[in-house]
């Protein structure tokens, strides 16, 4: 069913070779503890405290964790992961705190980079474990700010710090800027697909990103399709088109400000009431739950995930697919950035009924999904590529219980993922993206 | 504060269950409403567009989390079930116990209906069998060694010695004390239990709550279903 | 008077037959738990005993401990053992007042110095308040002292007597103590109740008129035989404590049904003494058994303990007042905590946007 398509970029590589031009900064120890203390103490607010305060050391939470089912080491078990943070607060914020400084130990440079691992290779902060701690603790809050202090420390990984940089200093991801974008937009504009390009005003704003455009054009290509199809007032901005954050992924949180800040200063320029956010993944939150209080205002804008546009247009009938008589099952998988940590849940399906799609869902579905194990920055790091690997299982073992042929997802990156899988277990099943699946089958 | 008892030959469980309880019971509200304090903490402002109200989800939250979704926790199934079932049988047993009913009536101003004493002395024994067990687990399971820390294990004891000393009070099997003794010693775990509550995850009786309204409201906000 | 006739001779002389003294020897023996085996041991101390001069001192008390001793409907050996024994003192008893009686004691005390048996009733002001007791222009605790030397043993008689019972009760203005707390060098026994039970004293009698020595005495200086078994574990009622059956009031039908007083603030489970088994006047009833809850009246201080209608589980955790002082105090603390705090993440954040 999926078009033909390059294979998945090796993002590791790519990511190592921009790792080995960063000069990282050269810090003492102890201002590296100083400044991820300080990361800490300004990031956990209220609510974080009541989780922190709340821990009763039960380790139910690794049991819903995928790196911990497939590999059964302990110490990615969830609130393991955030152990700095709990310790920091425990001795600089927590009501007890005098007490506390007799009986916690101070967070150290050594621990602080022993658990760069466990922040950033082991952890894809896709919130499975928030849902099930008895004690109701958002570890996956939490884990963000594990981020900040240890980026603030310098102890995020190199090859995220990169590119983190580049997009914070260049607006460019991979190198990849407005010159790259044109290129493929040309490509897709070659196939006579209309690809409206810095309109200066426009009603909907379409984002793209190098992580997707790096491998081809087919996915901007299905997503101008239906844009076109429905008849929206859109554009891309080539100031403003890039929506993956590498300051986010990072933990780099100016950076991140700064990043989210290009996309809504392009919106505001041309009047966009609407940001679509095609290439998915953590872009989807950074931009819809947590760029605005970064911004310090409600932003002026409604930001979509595809699959909520195509659901939306759908249901307004602006959308008109043609329905398949004879529809084959397949399986959805719920990207988490979308679905349980975006609200996204019902939104594709409906898609794919409104294709005639029936779905057999997965044991781990819509708000208990598996992640994929591909997202926030993992796949950036070759070194975690066996962990991923052994997580992977556990979806395929899912997706293999269907008995469907075909796994739709809603996110570049949960695709780009599958497909890895599919490469690595010789898989016979298709992967296929929803953009591409809509585009297809447009009445 | 010395209302009711007046104590001139103290005895052992005159001291326990008079001044001992007394200050102990000072000691937990101090320390519980102090520590209560983490929730004064600055608050995020969370600026972005909500997709429902927030504050049904974590109502909602404050009872569905006690039953989570089967394909989270398919092989924790027994420390699930069995940490709700010792905790319910804890509280079966401290609430439907007609001594210890008139204990909590004499400090609330009512009591409720008890059960007979067969069945506290069943509970009693399950609450205990079960706290083994599950420490039994604490020290060999890989994942609760790699977090446990003395807070677990005495909390533990804070928990598991009321039921020891109460039990050996009620059966008389008390390896030589005296049993007026021995129920001084049950007053005093119970003392040491109020004392040590606050400062440990014992709190976590009283943060279950505000905890898991807010990431009931957390995910309601975002339109899904914590 | 002590006179030469033994135990014996006088029971005989009162037409006590041998069946009935036999009887009385077995159900004494049975008291004091002895085997079988011992009655006839029993009998045979008892017929030859010699009457052993016997002086009863009264003192802060409220003549109770007498009463129930001479309680009886109709005689009874136990009375009749009181004939046995020579009771050369008794301020209620005896006949005698005045002058002559006090000399008539000091006359008993020296005939039969070393040997005589001391029993006292009602509690004693210590010396420096000895004044609010006295007989005869004597404070009592002179009296004590005095007679106590020649004493080959003292018995306390009643909760007063052995533990300083009511008038030690708070505030305890007469500042009184029990026999135990002033004599020190003699042997005690402590019969208490308020009042003790009339077999009971007896039973003791009878033990140290049989054996000439002291009973195995419990923690408090208490006959074991008697004072060895809490009420709650004899407790005819005890069924319904085990099935949750309680009487909630007075006059519920819970207590027509004479369920459990656990809940009306039966003291039994701390409370030792032979109630539930001997009983009151010749084995009729007991508090619990007339519906009225145990006071715990032979345990030390038992008027200090709280409410009698409290029940024994309830603590003294204080009051509304006093929890709600520590609730201020937490909040303050924990608000100037938070404060300190917030300031500190009000500083760090400013310093992340510069």
């Amino acid at each position: 069913m999926s078009a033909t398509m390059e294979s998945v970029p090796d993002f590791g590589a790519l990511g190592e070779r921009a790792a080995s031009s960063l000069q990282p900064e050269s810090l003492t120890d102890a201002q590296r503890v100083a400044r991820a203390r300080q990361a800490f103490i300004a990031g956990i607010d209220a609510d974080m405290a009541t989780y922190l305060e709340s821990c009763i050391h039960c380790g139910m939470c690794a049991e819903a964790c995928h790196f911990y089912i497939a590999t059964k080491e302990s110490k990615y078990t969830p609130i393991y992961k955030i152990e700095p943070l709990k310790k920091v607060y425990r001795r600089e914020l927590s009501p007890l705190r005098w007490l506390y400084r007799l009986t916690t130990r101070d967070v150290t440079a050594a621990e602080l980079e022993e658990w760069q691992e466990l922040a950033y290779d082991s952890c894809t902060q896709c919130g499975r474990c928030s849902l099930l701690c008895p004690m109701g603790i958002h570890i996956q809050s939490m884990i963000q700010v594990v981020r900040n202090g240890l980026a603030a420390a310098g102890f995020a990984p190199a090859e995220l710090q990169a590119v983190s940089v580049e997009q914070r200093d260049h607006g460019t991801v991979f190198g990849a800027g407005p010159d790259q974008l044109l290129t493929v937009i040309e490509q897709v504009r070659a196939k006579g697909v209309e690809v409206p390009l810095d309109k200066p005003k426009a009603e909907v704003l379409v984002l793209s990103s190098a992580l997707d455009f790096l491998r081809d054009a087919s996915v901007l290509e299905a997503t101008a399709r239906i844009m076109n199809h429905v008849g929206a007032d859109w554009t891309v901005r080539s100031n403003g088109f890039e929506s993956a954050n590498f300051g986010a992924l990072t933990g780099d949180k100016r950076a991140q400000a700064k990043i989210s800040r290009r996309i809504i200063d392009a919106a505001v320029a041309c009047g966009a009431k609407t940001i679509i956010v095609d290439e998915c993944g953590h872009a989807y939150p950074v931009l819809r739950w947590e760029a605005a209080t970064l911004y310090g205002k409600e932003l002026p804008f409604e930001v979509l995930a595809v699959s909520e546009f195509l659901a939306q247009e759908a249901k307004a009938g602006r959308l008109k697919l043609r329905k398949k008589a004879n529809g084959i099952p397949v399986t959805f998988h719920d990207p988490c950035k979308l679905g349980r940590m975006g609200g996204s849940l019902q939104d594709a399906r409906a898609v794919l009924a409104a294709l005639g799609l029936p779905v057999k869902e997965m044991e781990s579905h819509g708000r208990t999904n598996l992640c994929c194990g591909g997202g926030g920055g993992v796949m950036m790091l070759s070194r975690a590529k066996g962990l991923r690997q052994k997580a992977f299982e556990l979806k395929r073992e899912e997706v293999e219980r269907t008995g469907a042929a075909t796994v739709v997802t809603a996110c570049n990156t949960c695709m780009q993922n599958l497909e890895l899988g599919k490469e690595w277990l010789n898989w016979d099943k298709d992967i296929v993206n929803l953009v591409q699946l809509v585009s297809e089958n447009l009445a | 504060m010395n209302e009711g008892l007046y104590i001139q030959g103290i005895s052992l469980l005159d001291f326990a269950r008079g001044p001992a309880l007394r200050w102990a019971v000072v000691v937990f509200v101090i320390g519980v409403v102090w520590r209560l304090g983490a929730m004064l903490l600055y608050t995020r402002r969370d600026l972005s567009r909500p997709n429902a109200a927030s504050a049904p989800g974590g109502v909602k939250a404050l009872l569905t989390r006690s039953a989570p979704p089967h394909e989270l926790e398919k092989d924790i199934m027994f420390q699930h079930y069995s940490g709700y079932a010792w905790h319910i049988s804890m509280f079966l047993v401290l609430l439907l116990f007609a001594p210890h009913m008139l204990f909590f009536k004499g400090i609330l101003g009512f009591g409720w209906p008890t059960l007979p004493n067969l069945f506290i002395t069943i509970f009693t024994v399950l609450t205990m069998v079960l706290l083994l067990i599950l420490m039994v687990r604490r020290v060999t399971n890989p994942v609760l060694r790699q977090i446990s820390t003395t807070d677990d294990y005495v909390s533990w004891f804070a928990a598991f010695l009321p039921f020891l000393t109460g039990v050996m009070s009620y059966t008389h099997i008390t390896f030589g004390l005296r049993y007026e003794d021995m129920l001084a010693l049950h007053f005093l775990s119970i003392c040491f239990l109020l004392v040590w509550f606050p400062f440990s995850k014992l709190m976590h009786a009283i943060y279950i709550w505000p905890s898991r309204y807010k990431v009931g409201a957390a995910f309601a906000r975002r339109g899904v279903r914590a | 008077m002590a006179a030469s006739k033994t135990v014996g001779d006088v029971l005989r002389a009162r037409g006590v037959s041998r069946r009935g003294f036999m009887k009385f020897c077995a159900a004494t023996a049975s008291l004091m738990a002895l085997p079988p085996g011992m009655v006839n041991a029993v009998a045979a101390a008892l017929e030859k005993a010699r009457r052993p001069s016997v002086l009863w001192l009264p003192f802060q008390e409220c003549t109770g401990c007498t009463e129930s001793l001479t309680r009886s409907h109709s005689p009874t050996v136990e009375g009749l053992i009181f004939d046995a024994i020579s009771l050369d003192y008794h301020h209620t008893l005896q006949a005698a007042a005045g002058h002559q009686a006090e000399a008539a004691l000091h006359a008993a005390m020296e005939e039969n110095y070393g040997n005589y048996l001391l029993l006292v009733d009602g509690s004693i002001p210590s010396k420096d308040k000895a004044f609010y007791s006295c007989t005869a222009g004597v404070s009592h605790y002179d009296m004590l002292v005095e007679a106590a030397k020649g004493a080959a043993a003292l018995v306390a008689i009643g909760t007063c007597a052995a533990y300083g019972g009511l008038p030690r009760a708070n505030p305890n203005p007469t500042g009184a103590v029990g026999v135990q707390d002033i004599i020190k060098d003699k042997p005690i026994i402590n019969v208490s109740g308020c009042p003790p039970i009339p077999v009971v004293i007896t039973g003791v009698l009878a033990h140290y008129l049989t054996f000439g020595t002291i009973p195995e005495l419990d923690k408090y200086g208490r006959p074991m035989a008697f004072f060895g078994q809490n009420i709650h574990d004899r407790c005819y009622r005890r069924p319904f404590y085990d099935r949750g059956e309680f009487a909630e009031t007075f006059d519920d039908e819970g207590a027509k049904k004479g369920y459990c007083l656990y809940k009306l603030g039966c003291k039994g489970p701390t409370t030792y003494n032979a109630c539930a088994t001997a009983k009151w006047n010749s084995g009729v009833s007991f508090p619990v058994q007339s519906g009225h809850g145990c006071i715990g009246c032979s345990e030390p201080d038992f008027w200090d303990k709280g409410s009698f209608y409290r029940p024994l589980s309830a603590g003294y955790w204080g009051d509304a007042k006093t929890v709600g002082i520590a609730g201020a105090a937490g909040a303050a603390i924990g608000l100037a905590a938070a404060a300190a705090a917030r300031s500190r993440q009000k500083k760090a954040q400013k310093e992340e946007q510069a």
